[in-house]
């Protein structure tokens, strides 16, 4: 594929991860830290994740055709439509209608945005590197440990605009310090077991030492790590200084938080593009 | 880090052309110098595909796309016809479909003296 629709090609998967996680994961905050439902990120990201779904989808006729008409071709479509790139088309799809149709129905509200976020997560699960190993021994738990992954993510990604909101306005500093203990009382449980389980992944995918140095795919997995490192730094920063200092009523803590968490979105929006590089673009070392 | 991203990011991209290409064997075979136009082309894959274009480039000039309105379903091993152009070089240009939806392309050259 000429490097322009390649580019496209990444550019859909980064906003897909983007949207997706930031939907599922607005919704999955406000559910587990009894937050108000944030409607109108819910409705931006699913949008988002809808639309990237879409487009991603599109490219890839694009990718089977040589050219733009590919985009069109309904031959080459509905024949992408019987893979597993249409089973996850789907799934995004009604995923994403699930969460909308979760915020505008009170009653059942949670149960929606609940079915809804883990269409969303789960349509990663039926298409890609692992799902093209579920036919191994150890494909099921490779789908689970993606999962888990990806649930995780969701939740970091969700946490980080209520909670940058909460710690900019001194009125909402307590409310701030309340909602930072208690993401890293679960983060500290959700974490570790989110590194544990793209270790594992890693390992499982990338099964030599050699391939992460000598692979472009190796590398790129390199980028990501460093990034994730980065941003576990400034978890840990938000953790053990500025929600401290929030709970001690230092006023100047929550302009350092939300700095801090500004700077967590561009740590997340890095990794997230090298997830998007590792599997769209480049081939995975055998 | 930003430099190392970048970095990272612009090597991926290089290597796009590398992605997902499982043709193990061709007939004929990349870089061969024949004595005649051959009437059929051999594509044999790894895995399973469905051929959704191929295009053959004569001289660097005159491209046209092969019949696969024959083939159908997902197989490993493609026979397809060949109308040559004379002597010269020939670039084949193939597109498909995994069984898995993962798209894939590539392409071989031949001489023809």
């Amino acid at each position: 594929m000429a490097g322009g629709w390649a580019l496209a090609t990444v550019l859909s998967k980064w906003a897909l991860y983007v949207g997706a996680l930031g939907a599922a994961g607005s919704a999955l905050c406000a559910m587990v830290f009894s937050l108000r439902m944030p409607r109108m990120h819910v409705i931006g990201f699913t949008l988002l994740a809808g639309a990237a779904a879409v487009m991603g989808f599109l490219l890839k006729g694009v990718a089977l055709a040589g050219d733009a008409s590919g985009m069109v071709d309904g031959e080459m479509l509905s024949l992408l439509w019987t893979t597993q790139s249409g089973s996850a088309l789907r799934w995004q799809l009604g995923g994403s209608g699930l969460l909308l149709a979760g915020l505008f129905l009170p009653r059942i509200a949670a149960i929606f945005c609940l079915i809804g976020s883990a269409a969303v997560l789960g349509a990663f699960l039926v298409a890609g590197h692992v799902a093209d190993h579920v036919a191994d021994r150890d494909g099921l738990l490779l789908v689970v440990v993606l999962f888990l992954h990806l649930a995780v993510a969701a939740l970091w990604v969700g946490i980080l605009t209520p909670l940058r909101g909460l710690a900019r306005t001194p009125d909402t500093h307590g409310a701030a310090a309340d909602l930072g203990v208690r993401f890293g009382r679960l983060a500290s449980i959700a974490v570790p077991a989110m590194i544990l389980a793209g270790g594992v992944m890693a390992y499982a995918l990338v099964d030599s030492v050699n391939a992460f140095f000598g692979t472009g795919y190796g590398r790129m997995l390199m980028v990501k790590l460093a990034a994730v490192a980065a941003l576990l730094g400034l978890a840990a920063l938000n953790k053990l200084r500025f929600v401290p200092a929030l709970e001690r009523g230092d006023t100047s803590a929550g302009d350092k938080l939300a700095r801090s968490i500004a700077w967590e979105w561009g740590a997340v929006l890095l990794i997230l593009l090298a997830t998007a590089l590792l599997t769209t673009s480049l081939t995975m070392p055998m | 880090m930003r430099t190392l991203a970048l970095a990272g990011v612009f090597s991926a991209l290089a290597g796009l052309a590398l992605a997902h290409s499982p043709l193990r064997t061709t007939t004929p075979a990349d870089g061969a110098v024949l004595a005649e136009v051959p009437q059929v082309l051999e594509l044999q894959f790894g895995k399973d595909i469905r051929l959704t274009r191929i295009t053959s480039t004569h001289a660097g000039a005159h491209s046209k796309q092969l019949d696969l309105s024959t083939e159908a379903g997902f197989v490993r091993s493609y026979a397809l016809p060949f109308e040559g152009m004379g002597a010269g070089d020939y670039v084949i240009e193939w597109r498909g479909l995994g069984d898995d939806g993962h798209p894939q392309s590539g392409s071989f050259a031949f001489r023809v003296d």
